[in-house]
């Protein structure tokens, strides 16, 4: 006979429940023998598959054929956002880094990821230019908070937009405030974000003539920047292309979530 | 989706058990993601080319099933008269250091393919219940309930292949 609580505990060891439920688990586990014995085997057959599993990775032959197939595909619309071509739009960086050596694909790939939007260099400077100058004045923020009911009613009035605005402390990105900024000849409202040793400044804009290249760098600084509706986003920080993807993700469902409602 | 690539690959290895078929679904996987046949919905490219990997390997499947005529794998194996080699003792050295994982994949592998699956995503890919329910096309309760019975059968099967073969004295 099975521990009714046994999915629970498998739960708790796979990182899936709150803090709340597991210290309940964790209490639980110290009365039941048989849940301790479980998250032992849980452990251990963990380490085993890990340990011997063999991580074997993609052949070059294959790598090379499919960037070739791709290269002979025709290009899709570029309209569609939130699209597969976007997908790999967003995924430029990598992408390019990985088609590296195979000149002809490399260049149809990149030629038509340049044409598919025109990346303003002077919008990508001047949203770099003023995330650093916060960073070097101290002022990262107008308004201290990590309720989203706080951050979010301080731009009324503040700026000419109204982003998205959530705290993903769970998820490793704390929110630390707002402020307000001057970009694109416009009132932007910045969202600020701590992650780690990293802070990560999202500003928010309404889309205007300018677009700014998915992913970009400027001076060692990364730009992620998408849009939502009619609101164009971007993050900078010096922290890695993944994690700036990842909090893009996140505030692209809080996006639509919003818009939902 | 290329970063995704080893992930695509590593997956379809375990979903067609051999590297050619596994080359091929990449492939058609790669390039119906590209044509945006299926479409991305939230962010997740990881599991949204797995998902495409899985279902182009679901219609390969049926493709092949329709076929009547065309024998399984397995009874091909069957038909095939002993190799030579299969005989020969290995090298020592090559035999230790490969035994675990022989061992574990030859497990692994006999496990029907909803447990060989989640266990997978779960171990090897490092992904949520969410993320592998989405992949899989079941609900979370499924995954977490195919989950508890994948680990408890390997488990047993390994404690079974323990007791079975008798070990070399370390």
């Amino acid at each position: 006979m099975q521990c009714a609580d046994s999915l629970r505990v498998q739960a708790y060891f796979d990182g899936e429940v709150d803090a709340v439920s597991a210290l309940d688990i964790e209490r639980h586990i110290e009365h039941c023998a048989e849940c301790r014995a479980l998250l032992l085997d849980l452990e251990r057959t963990r380490e085993q598959i890990r340990g011997e599993f063999d991580y074997g990775r993609a052949p070059a032959a294959l790598r090379a054929r499919i960037t070739r197939a791709l290269a002979r595909e025709p290009q899709p619309a570029a309209s569609r956002r939130g699209s597969a071509a976007s997908a790999l739009w967003r995924m430029r960086p990598f992408w390019a880094g990985a088609v590296g050596g195979v000149g002809t694909a490399l260049a149809a790939v990149l030629a038509f990821l340049l044409v598919s939007a025109v990346p303003s260099a002077a919008l990508r400077d001047e949203v770099t230019d003023a995330h650093v100058r916060a960073l070097m004045s101290g002022h990262l923020t107008d308004v201290v908070s990590t309720d989203q009911h706080t951050v979010k009613p301080w731009f009324a009035g503040r700026a000419d937009v109204s982003p998205a605005v959530a705290d993903f402390a769970a998820q490793g990105y704390v929110l630390i405030g707002g402020r307000a900024d001057y970009i694109d000849r416009q009132r932007a409202a910045v969202l600020v974000y701590r992650h780690g040793a990293h802070i990560v400044d999202v500003f928010a804009w309404a889309a205007g003539g300018h677009a700014l290249a998915a992913a970009t760098t400027r001076t060692g600084y990364h730009l992620v920047s998408w849009r939502v509706g009619d609101l164009e986003y971007c993050a900078v920080s010096d922290a890695g292309w993944e994690e700036l993807a990842a909090l893009e993700r996140l505030l692209r469902e809080r996006a639509t979530l919003d818009t939902a409602h | 989706m290329l970063p995704y690539l080893d992930a695509a690959y590593r997956f379809a290895r375990w979903l067609t058990r051999s590297s050619p078929d596994a080359d091929d679904l990449v492939q058609e996987s790669f390039l119906r993601a590209f044509r945006g046949f299926d479409g991305l919905r939230g962010g997740d490219v990881k599991a949204w080319l797995l998902t495409i990997v899985r279902n182009c390997h679901a219609s390969t499947l049926r493709q092949q099933q329709r076929r009547a005529t065309v024998p399984l794998p397995e009874e091909l194996e069957e038909a095939a008269p002993e190799g030579v080699v299969a005989t020969v003792p290995e090298p020592e050295s090559a035999s230790l250091a490969a035994e675990g994982e022989r061992t574990l994949a030859r497990l692994l592998a006999r496990l029907p393919q909803e447990h060989r699956e989640v266990l997978m995503l779960r171990e090897i890919e490092d992904m949520s219940y969410r993320e592998i329910a989405a992949v899989t096309g079941v609900a979370i309760g499924t995954v977490m309930s195919r989950l508890a019975r994948a680990r408890a059968a390997l488990r047993a099967r390994y404690l079974e292949s323990d007791a079975g073969e008798p070990r070399a004295v370390r």
